[in-house]
């Protein structure tokens, strides 16, 4: 595991954010059944395997939920309110969902609604976080 | 494998409420008041306690609370893992488990806050969840999280606002007309509420509970003890925690089906099968809503309504006492009683079925309590009367 992944990472996901910190996006794939896992795992609760090939995928989905918020919540100062955050569902990773800020660039907001990304970061309580920064198409 | 029905009951409770920040004594003297309350309640000896039960990452140890007490023996502490309230009907299951194996006798299952001592709840239960998926989101509060999934409920499966509206204003009429309620007397502004400042969207801020400082306390002990102590029993019918393959704490990635829910759905299905009830013959909820969405999914997911009925079923005339298909919420619930990390609501449980309610439903003999919703772990409890036994 590289450096960003042992900073931020939560269980099984050290690759997605050493992935983040190239500029790519990887998200793990079951080498015994080939099911998309998100969170990550270290054993396929359907299969048993403990072998996970990481793939990358396009940062590319559509909004599967979404609010926009109003209320300066801590920790998130470097944010000017309102900001919306989006579920984006990865038609391309089997449907796995990632959460991240989106910008309204083109289409409103809205369930269904077209978004790419781009790699950044998300300043929190005064850390940067690697990021995927979503805009509607 | 032996009924649930008949093991304990819950023979005394108390509660002490403060406005956040103004609690009189640090969080563990008022948590002692409140178990002393809950004992006087019932005329039982505080030092006859053996065993302790809580939820919600509560600081309180157990084994610091023996001196205070007069504690002889202590023969059971636990808690439900989960820094929410999904696990506050659980941790009264875990009290009628200790009693059922004789591993304890006398069970107080609480909760106690004070900002003093625990700062924010809010602040708390995020720091339990909290890693850097959200923290690049800026998905940092609970409130965010409930909103992004009452958007879904609202906008993909087509609940309308009105079945929340309802549930606010159930709760906000019972609070007005319940003393101890943080919104006694106070008649609820549908205008004030359809125009206060959003919070997180689909929530402005009379969708969010707003935090008390304080402490609330449940004596359980088996249903014979409780037989010959101070107030009518109040049965324990049914109880479950857990989750559901597709729910968890699983980085916004609950199965599609279970997304736009509060999480209770295995767990409702536990509950039924347990007492052999149906929705149909509970007469009375306490509804646990940190989020007013939160509450109106609870009702779904336990069987009340569905997406499809949930604008019908949830109107205020069906959702308040006395006369209500379903009174809900019947001191006021979290958002309009007080929120001690939702520790009021089964103790207007047991109220109602004492008929010692602000806000009675009269002949009411079963009530439904469900626990924190939206929580990877969730719990339900039914308590009842004694002829439903």
């Amino acid at each position: 595991m590289g450096e960003a992944g042992e900073i931020w990472s939560t269980g099984a996901d050290g690759p997605y954010w050493d992935g983040l910190a190239r500029g790519q996006l990887m998200l793990p794939v079951c080498g015994g059944c080939g099911r998309w896992h998100w969170p990550a795992v270290w054993r396929c609760g359907d299969c048993g395997s403990w072998d996970h090939g990481w793939q990358q995928v396009v940062p590319a989905g559509r909004i599967y939920s979404w609010t926009r918020n109003w209320h300066p919540f801590g920790g998130l100062e470097s944010l000017k309110v309102p900001f919306l955050i989006g579920i984006i569902e990865l038609e391309a990773a089997g449907g796995a969902r990632l959460m991240g800020l989106v910008e309204e660039a083109g289409t409103p907001v809205k369930i269904g609604a077209p978004v790419a990304g781009t790699f950044g970061s998300t300043m929190y309580a005064g850390r940067a976080v690697p990021a995927i920064h979503w805009r509607t198409s | 494998m032996r009924p649930i029905a008949g093991i304990a009951a819950v023979a005394g409770v108390g509660v002490r409420q403060y406005r956040r920040g103004a609690s009189p004594l640090p969080e563990r003297g008022v948590l002692v008041r409140a178990i002393i309350d809950a004992c006087e309640d019932a005329g039982f000896d505080p030092a006859q306690i053996d065993g302790f039960s809580s939820y919600g990452d509560d600081h309180n140890e157990p084994v610091r609370l023996m001196s205070d007490l007069g504690t002889r023996e202590l023969t059971w502490s636990s808690q439900v893992f989960g820094g929410g309230g999904g696990g506050i009907a659980g941790a009264i299951g875990q009290a009628v488990g200790a009693i059922a194996t004789g591993q304890a006798t006398a069970v107080i299952v609480f909760r106690a806050l004070a900002q003093d001592n625990s700062g924010r709840l809010s602040a708390a239960v995020m720091a339990h969840h909290l890693n850097g998926h959200m923290m690049a989101a800026g998905l940092v509060a609970p409130a965010q999280v409930c909103a992004i999934r009452a958007q879904r409920m609202f906008e993909h499966h087509g609940v309308p606002g009105s079945a929340v509206e309802a549930f606010v204003e159930a709760a906000y009429y019972h609070g007005a007309r319940n003393p101890d309620a943080v919104a006694y007397n106070k008649e609820f502004d549908i205008e004030a509420y359809r125009s206060a400042r959003w919070i997180s969207e689909p929530f402005r801020l009379l969708d969010c509970s707003r935090e008390n400082d304080g402490a609330g306390a449940l004596l359980i002990v088996s249903a014979e003890v409780a037989r010959d102590l101070r107030k009518p029993p109040v049965h324990i019918l049914g109880v479950a925690q857990g989750a559901a393959a597709g729910w968890g704490d699983l980085l916004e990635n609950d199965a599609d089906d279970q997304y736009a829910t509060a999480g209770f759905r295995s767990v409702a299905r536990q509950l039924w099968r347990q007492t052999g009830l149906s929705p149909d013959e509970i007469d009375v909820a306490q509804i646990y809503e940190n989020f007013s969405a939160q509450g109106v999914a609870s009702l779904i997911d336990h069987g009340f309504c569905d997406y499809e009925s949930a604008g019908e079923f949830c109107r205020v005339e069906n959702l308040i006492a006395p006369g209500g298909k379903l009174p809900v919420n019947t001191a006021g619930g979290n958002l309009a009683q007080g929120f001690i990390h939702g520790i009021g609501m089964p103790i207007e449980a047991v109220r109602q079925l004492r008929g010692e309610s602000a806000n009675p439903v009269p002949g009411a003999r079963t009530c439904l309590l469900a626990g924190g919703p939206g929580a990877p772990i969730v719990s339900s409890a039914i308590f009842g009367t004694e002829e439903t036994l």
